[in-house]
């Protein structure tokens, strides 16, 4: 058994594979670095395939908090274990986008699976997860209702600040003035996605793309980058553990070598 | 401690208290010391003043007093220079030299006389179109100034002797260093990326006299090693600086070194010699004509590209990692022209930008990582 485990800045995933390559088990906890987040992680997903710590044969580990996290016999950056559990699922995948809770990544494939090219952004919120928590915060709604708020948009409006901090203040004075809540939401999609296009800009996109992440789950921002990339995105059916599962994929290479 | 070894900890000493090196240096040689701001400033000139110029190329300061004047988009070794300044570390320097190059140099020539009243400032243009005679001669015109200005400080008239004794030196300096960046590419254990780094920042902060037979030695005992095998990723470095260290150590860890740099610190320093014929300041000037393949001297033809492409080939790198310094406009225009002629050939490329002074160094990290795992796993 072969486990997996992604420690991202707010949530932590971990997937056990068999030796098959089977998913026996995968589990999201909205606890990122630290110590609880990956150990509840860990723990949650051993349980659901009914497994104890011992029959775990090797474990790889990646994400933001992989250099803190001390129990995987091996480390790697999630950029190689994105491009590894998105391959994996669909070989046809040459870039990929994933939108984390902190920071956005765009990566460029090989018709191998190999990563030719990647871009991060720099530590700034803006294009992030981050961005858009700090939207649903100020048109008071919940973060998972967010995309929902903005397909009711019945205009766009332009965020025209990248940052974060001079968005938000940017937002409360368009709210002040009158414009409606669901039209800053789909404002706030479209910074993001403008944002992202413009660090996949840097390196370039090639069909097929897909989106791992989070932040994949949120409708209006895969619809908003459609339009800014002007290609088709896919989006993985659980987008979040793509990274945990290029992980086990890395750790069962490492037995089966 | 063989001999290698104990070369490179002299180096690394230097390097790390740079202070406490040019404190000795003078004490030893009784020589007043210049400031000088990159780049291609008049060492020799400075030299043959009987002073010790100095590299000002920044800190790891936290950043309080120089935002008076410094805005926060100008690139962080300015604001560490004017820092530094304004804090008093710079009080040993009987003046300084800034060539204005780019918008920030411009900019800190006039803050300076402002923010750092107490150390004298001797400011220099070069000339765009440095090729034509007339650039020529224009140089030779600021070298003049230059020199007359350190002439009043030390209270002495600079001879043609002089000038050509210092040229002399500063040429074996380059000529040393061309050397060892060579032998030490075939020795990349012993000479690790950090190491190489200290070993060529220890010039900026002593005297050449002094610099050079140690780094002839550290050559020749090298060379009588057998060449050693390595197993990591032999890049080119290229943009101002590679710094701050942090990010060397994380290359080490990763096993990546550097074949061949094109960084403005060091090898764009002593790649390119003084013209042979002319009056020693002509040489001088002939030589920044000479000069190409810098983003701070114009370049027409736009030949850094190749310049990367010929030292991959050469080194058979496999890679280039790009130091873009933050806010650094000249390196920051000549990036796409390169990034497209690398992307042509296939050279994989890691593009960090860089700050002197960074807090967060996780992202860099996980970059690094990555470039690595995109080579080899
Ligand atoms: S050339 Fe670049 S690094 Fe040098 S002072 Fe100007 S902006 Fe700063």
């Amino acid at each position: 058994m072969f486990l997996g485990v992604d420690i991202g800045s707010t949530t932590s995933k971990a997937v056990i594979l068999d030796s098959k390559l089977n998913i026996l088990s995968a589990s999201v906890i909205n606890t990122g670095t630290g110590t609880l987040g990956p150990e509840k992680t860990v723990k949650a997903v051993l349980s659901k395939a009914g497994l104890n710590e011992k029959e775990i044969q090797y474990s790889v580990v990646t994400g933001y908090g992989r250099m803190t996290y001390q129990k995987a016999d091996k480390q790697i950056t999630e950029i190689s274990c994105h491009a590894r559990g998105t391959f994996f699922l669909k070989p046809n995948a040459r870039t990929i986008i994933d939108i984390g809770g902190q920071d956005a990544k765009v990566i460029r494939l090989d018709e191998d699976g190999r990563v030719k090219n990647f871009a991060m952004n720099d530590k700034c919120a803006a294009g992030t997860g981050r961005f858009l928590e700090v939207m649903a915060r100020i048109l008071d709604c919940r973060i998972n209702r967010l995309s929902v708020l903005s397909q009711k948009a019945t205009e766009e409006i332009n965020i025209s600040n990248t940052c974060t901090v001079f968005a938000e203040s940017e937002v409360i004075s368009q709210l002040a003035a009158g414009v409606k809540r669901e039209n800053v939401a789909k404002g706030a999609h479209k910074a993001v996605a403008k944002r992202v296009a413009g660090l996949a800009g840097r390196i370039g996109v090639e069909p097929d793309v897909v989106m791992t992440g989070g932040v994949a789950l949120n409708k209006s921002v895969v619809d908003a980058l459609e339009q800014e990339i002007k290609e088709k995105v896919t989006v993985l059916k659980k987008p979040q553990i793509v990274g945990a599962l290029g992980a086990a994929l890395y750790a069962f290479e490492m037995i089966d070598m | 401690m063989n001999r290698i070894e104990e070369i490179i900890a002299i180096m690394e000493d230097v390097s790390r208290y740079p202070a406490k090196a040019i404190r000795e240096s003078m004490e030893e040689t009784g020589k007043e010391v210049i400031g000088c701001f990159p780049l291609y400033t008049p060492e020799e000139i400075v030299y043959a003043a009987g002073m010790i110029p100095v590299g000002l190329w920044g800190g790891q300061k936290e950043i309080k007093k120089a935002d008076k004047y410094l805005q926060s988009f100008c690139c962080s070794i300015m604001k560490e220079n004017m820092e530094h300044g304004m804090e008093g570390s710079y009080e040993f320097l009987s003046a300084i030299i800034i060539p204005a190059y780019c918008d920030t140099l411009k900019c800190v020539c006039e803050n300076w006389k402002a923010a750092v009243p107490d150390i004298p400032l001797i400011a220099m243009v070069y000339p765009q179109n440095r090729k034509i005679t007339a650039g020529v001669e224009y140089l030779v015109n600021e070298y003049k100034r230059v020199k007359d200005e350190l002439e009043k400080i030390s209270g002495k008239k600079i001879t043609e002797k002089e000038l050509e004794e210092s040229i002399d030196l500063y040429e074996e300096y380059r000529k040393t260093m061309s050397q060892f960046v060579a032998i030490a590419s075939k020795y990349p254990r012993t000479i690790d990326a950090k190491k190489r780094h200290s070993i060529i920042k220890a010039a900026y902060f002593t005297d050449k006299k002094w610099y050079i037979p140690l780094i002839k030695e550290l050559t020749t005992e090298l060379n009588m090693l057998p060449e050693e095998a390595f197993n990591g990723i032999k890049v080119i470095a290229t943009g101002i600086l590679a710094e701050p260290e942090v990010l060397l150590d994380t290359l080490v860890q990763n096993n990546i070194t550097f074949a061949a740099d094109d960084l403005a610190h060091e090898s764009r320093q002593f790649r390119t010699g003084v013209s042979n014929s002319g009056t020693p300041l002509e040489r001088l000037a002939l030589r920044i004509a000479g000069n190409q393949k810098c983003a701070l001297l114009y370049d027409e033809e736009k030949t850094r590209g190749q310049l990367l492409l010929d030292l991959v080939k050469e080194y058979k790198a496999d890679g280039v990692v790009v130091f873009m310094m933050k806010f650094c406009d000249p390196e920051e225009f000549d990036y796409p022209i390169y990034k497209k002629e690398l992307e042509a050939a296939k050279i994989p490329m890691l593009y960090l930008e860089i700050e002197q002074k960074m807090d967060s160094v996780e992202q860099i990290r996980t970059r690094i990582q990555s470039f690595k795992e995109m080579l080899t796993v």
